[in-house]
């Protein structure tokens, strides 16, 4: 099998030390000489995360998804000493429940047979995947592995590749189809010939999950052997320009639309001018030899369609076939993962490759032993491989993800298991995510489901958004558009319901049209509503978050903006009755009130509790302006009677979810807003005539020029404690144009303007 | 301290900024900071905190002017010729801004009088030309627990760190030990385009100012890199080493003493 280890993914010497250094590193903290902020910045970008239920996780990077049956065997031994094993939908595979003193001794094992963390997580050049049947898949343009891997050992030698403004995902598809999800990365790559040329088509700035965007096209075709310094140009461009500070904004997506879509082509070509300028020397790409050994050709055969599954899948050398192991969640075991490798050496072409749908492939068997390798892998078990199941993807979910809202693994189960019962094969592959990051890819599903919570009758409901009609291809990928939410007991219902149509059950205009029939909730829930699949608990969010670097508190504030505006949207539903749709922005109003209050570490309980803390941390320093304080005050009417409708609200309710929303992307990594409080009003006659006895000094800055006289004005006001209030005699014209406008820009709060005989009088207090 | 109406118009600039305001430029006549070095970068420095009213700067530097160090090191002038650097730099400063107080170092600044002359001192801006003195003058800072701007020029090319002891990387945990001598040209060997000086020099002192103000973010564990003919500045993150023999772990030293001289046996 020599042959085929000179292809795959190595270790680079540069890697090897980081990853060696790295045991200092994991020494230091467990002596407790690091604290645990410090050791989580060194040790993401390793691919170790915390899990939520303790532990660590950590995820290896395979390289363009192939894997040698040496290596699995290796991942398979830390498995068995210290957790579990799961595929993911990048091509990784992560091990979980390590304790965090096996690392290093983990990762020892892992360089022994060339894998490693490096960049499975973290601000980094992420694994680089790529079709996972390239080389056998009769559709592809050309074998896409060896220029994934070429473009990754370059990108990985540099220590750029681990200090970016948030992670760089690339990924390289050999068919139109798509199923490296190279329509969606942050770089992707489709085959495609032209005079007769390998080259490919290269789509830039696309990602899933908050704010998900499609990728652009960046060049209709460059050879194929330019992959590497494309990657290289972009990688500097989204260096020099991804927003560091804020990381909900930092993928190149954001970069994209900040600088439109020509500007940033313009200045990608800078880049790769100036890159091909330093003469780089890219890795040659290392071809794979071929899938069919010519020691199994003798046993190629084609098969009848009686022994033909969704599991088994020809390939382009007539007589020959793919195997696809799809094991239940991803999850596999180390026995599995011993056969499996046994499989791949005696019966294929000696490769294990992981999909992006949580599976494995065995790829290069002859049609003669495609029966043995089934017989061998039914012996492991349904939980690994089972030709009734249907395809159902979930992410780890809030089970073990930090960010998780729901369970996604417990609605997979529940799903999968009662549509393998069926069997009747209707079901179209579903992508569940346990929240809307869409680790599940559920935003490029043909029907897909995210996690989400409302509050309903003052507790917490799981819900999924259902998203239906995503793409992806080399034409550009369509992102899933959402018909509705259901609580999360309900959707397994919908499947079914729909399931009765037949065939068109699941088209898109079927499931909406039955939609609305579920996600309508009955005067009393049920109480099993209140509960996640796989739980036998109320649902809560508790464990959530703080998550890796206050992640946490940014979702609840998400949750509830997108509460208020689904409350929003569904009052303006022209059907609905008045008292359902004043029900509906009661409830956006004090969704949208709550949401920002966790930034200030409250979460308050009751509906009173929110309107004070509202007013306290938000209107008070004008964080929104005064019509937001209405809001509460109508609100509060409404509740006691006292007001009969809340439709006059819609304008301030919008207006207030917009600024809640721009105060929501201003937030930093430490929590404080970027923008600044808007500026107050003036105060009316009376509140101004009523402090007139404060001590206040009058400063005459008649005669003095711009901004001179806005710079003595300024002194003398910070000469004096906040709070006090000053006023000031101005020319007119630019001067009192000017001094209260800087006054305002600056934050503080400009009391009144008044003009007076030839001159005005402003009157300013300090609040800061 | 209350400015007076010809300070407030002075600093007007300073003082309408809102992050800067009445407080900073307050703040700024506090704030004490040593430039070790009247050359090259210590002029340009020297001169923008003088006129942003540091309240005291602190000049250390040995050697006389020469004309071939007219090029670049802008705040002598060709009558200087012969002086002392330490006392043409004091005299433009004080030309330049009568408020602040120089103090002047006619030394070099070894083992034996760098804590000596740091102590009193917020800041430190590094305007050696030797490695010998710029690891002299990271060792002083750790063991004094003063923030250090650092920085070097060479031809065509700058960089630039911020160190601040024992919290971020230090010289020493990138480069661990001068060069021999040798084998990286001084300044004087290689050349130096002027104005390399002038741009590098001045970003020092704007560390120093942000220090000082507490604004925005130091270049601490990152080292800047600026490449004058491709017109790039490259930031790099580095990290504080854990086997860096002065701020690491295991420390391998731990007094001060001069580092061997290297490289600069030529005159600057
Ligand atoms: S989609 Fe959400 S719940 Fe699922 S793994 Fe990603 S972050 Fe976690
Ligand atoms: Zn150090």
């Amino acid at each position: 099998m020599n042959r085929l280890e000179k292809c795959g993914l190595r270790v680079l010497d540069s890697v090897r030390r980081d990853v060696q250094a790295f045991r200092a590193t994991v020494q230091q903290y467990l002596e407790g000489k690091l604290d645990a902020t410090r050791f989580k910045v060194k040790r993401v970008p390793m691919g170790i995360y915390e899990q939520r239920r303790g532990g660590f996780m950590v995820r290896v990077r395979i390289g363009a998804g192939v894997a040698l049956p040496g290596q699995l065997r290796a991942l398979a031994k830390i498995a068995a000493d210290h957790g579990a094993a799961h595929l993911t939908t990048r091509q990784d595979v992560q091990l979980h429940d390590v304790p965090v003193e096996a690392i290093p001794g983990i990762f020892e094992q892992l360089l022994a047979v060339n894998l490693t963390g490096r960049g499975g997580g973290g601000n980094t050049v992420r694994n680089v995947s790529a079709s996972p049947r390239a080389g056998v898949d009769p559709a592809e343009v050309f074998d896409v592995r060896p220029h994934a891997i070429a473009t990754a050992e370059y990108l990985l030698d540099s220590p750029g590749a681990f200090n970016l403004p948030r992670k760089y995902k690339l990924a390289f598809s050999g068919t139109a189809a798509d199923d490296a999800f190279a329509s969606v990365a942050d770089l992707g790559f489709f085959a495609r010939e032209q005079d007769g040329q390998p080259g490919f088509r290269v789509f830039a700035g696309g990602g899933l999950g908050g704010s998900p965007k499609p990728a652009i096209v960046l060049e209709e075709w460059v050879p194929a052997e330019d992959a590497p310094l494309v990657a290289e140009a972009l990688r500097r461009l989204f260096d020099r320009r991804g927003d560091r500070g804020n990381k909900h904004a930092a993928r190149l997506r954001f970069v994209v639309e900040k600088m439109g879509e020509q500007e940033f082509r313009d200045e990608y070509f800078r880049d790769k001018a100036k890159v091909a300028a330093e003469h780089p020397i890219f890795p040659a790409p290392r071809p794979f030899p071929s899938p069919w050994r010519p020691e199994l050709a003798k046993q190629a055969r084609e098969l009848r369609p009686g022994e033909l599954s969704p599991l088994i899948e020809p390939e382009r050398r007539v007589g020959f076939y793919t195997v696809r192991i799809n094991p239940r969640l991803g999850l596999v075991n180390p026995e599995a993962m011993l056969r499996i490798a046994d499989l791949a050496e005696a019966n294929g072409e000696g490769l294990v490759r992981f999909t992006q749908r949580q599976e494995g492939l065995l790829c290069g068997i002859p049609g003669g032993l495609v029966g043995e390798t089934v017989a061998s892998l039914r012996k492991l078990g349904k939980d690994i491989f089972d030709e009734r199941r249907p395809s159902v993807v979930a992410c780890a979910g809030a089970a073990t993800c930090q960010l998780g809202l729901c369970l996604s693994r417990g609605l997979a189960t529940a799903i999968e298991d009662r549509f393998t019962a069926r069997a009747d094969g209707l079901l179209p592959a579903i992508r569940i995510s346990g929240c809307p990051n869409s680790c599940g890819n559920h935003q490029v599903a043909k029907l897909g489901l995210a996690g989400k919570a409302r509050r309903v009758q003052g507790r917490l409901i799981p819900y999924y958004d259902v998203m239906v009609d995503g793409r992806l291809g080399a034409e550009g990928a369509r992102l899933a558009q959402r018909i509705g939410s259901l609580p999360a007991k309900r959707v397994f219902d919908f499947l079914e319901r729909a399931a009765t149509d037949g065939e068109a059950g699941f088209s898109c205009q079927n499931l909406h049209a039955l939609i609305d029939e579920y996600q309508t909730l009955p005067e009393t829930v049920p109480e099993d509503w209140f509960r996640d699949w796989g739980s036998d608990q109320p649902f809560s969010l508790a464990g959530r978050g703080p998550g890796e670097c206050g992640a946490g508190t940014f979702d609840l504030v998400r949750v509830d903006i997108e509460t208020a505006k689904g409350g929003l949207a569904a009052a303006r539903a022209a059907e609905l009755p008045p008292p359902r749709r004043d029900q509906a922005l009661a409830e956006a109003a004090v969704a949208i009130m709550r949401a920002l209050l966790p930034v200030f570490g409250l979460e308050p309980g009751t509906r009173r509790e929110v309107y004070r803390d509202f007013q306290a941390r938000l209107v008070d320093p004008g964080w929104v302006d005064a019509s937001g304080a209405e809001l509460a005050a109508a609100l509060q009417d409404w509740q006691a009677g006292d007001r009969q409708s809340l439709a006059e609200l819609e304008p301030a309710l919008t207006a207030l979810i917009e600024r809640v929303e721009e105060l929501f992307a201003s937030l930093d990594a430490s929590l404080r807003f970027q923008i600044k409080p808007l500026i107050r009003q003036p105060e009316t006659a009376a509140a101004a005539s009523a402090s007139k006895d404060a001590a206040t000094a009058t400063h005459d800055l008649r005669g003095v020029a711009c901004p001179l006289n806005f710079v003595r004005a300024k002194v003398a006001l910070e000469s004096r404690p906040v709070g006090s209030e000053l006023e000031f005699l101005l020319d007119p014209g630019a001067p009192a144009n000017n001094v209260p406008a800087s006054f305002a820009e600056q934050g503080q709060q400009v009391l009144s303007m008044a003009a007076e005989d030839g001159w005005h009088r402003l009157r300013v207090r300090r609040v800061k | 301290m209350n400015l007076t109406d010809s300070q407030i118009e002075r600093y007007s600039r300073h003082i309408i900024l809102e992050q800067v305001g009445l407080a900073g430029q307050e703040a700024l006549g506090r704030a004490k900071v040593l430039i070790v070095g009247a050359g090259g970068l210590g002029s340009p420095a020297a001169l923008y905190l003088g006129a942003a009213g540091v309240g005291t700067l602190g000049i250390a530097d040995a050697d006389a002017v020469d004309l071939s160090n007219l090029q670049r090191q802008v705040i002598h002038h060709t009558a200087d010729v012969g002086r002392p650097k330490v006392e043409s730099a004091a005299e433009r400063i004080r030309a330049l801004n009568p408020e602040v107080t120089v103090r002047a170092y006619p030394e070099r600044v070894r083992a034996a009088n760098a804590l000596a002359i740091m102590r009193d001192y917020d800041f430190v801006i590094d305007g050696t030309d030797s490695f010998a003195a710029k690891f002299l003058l990271n060792d002083a800072a750790y063991f004094a627990g003063k923030p250090l701007s650092h920085a070097g020029i060479l031809r065509f090319e700058g960089q630039l760190t911020t160190i601040r002891p024992g919290a971020s990387a230090c010289y020493r945990c990138l480069f661990r030990e001068p060069p021999p001598a040798g084998a990286v040209p001084s300044c004087s060997q290689a050349g130096v385009l002027g104005v390399l000086a002038g741009v590098v020099g001045c970003l020092q002192a704007t560390e120093a100012i942000k220090y000082i103000l507490g604004l925005g973010e130091l270049l601490t564990d990152s080292l800047l890199t600026y490449d004058a003919l491709a017109m790039r500045f490259r930031k790099v993150a580095v990290r504080r080493s854990p086997d860096c023999p002065l701020c690491g772990d295991r420390p391998s030293i731990k007094e001060l003493v001069d580092p061997e001289e290297a490289a600069c046996e030529l005159r600057p």
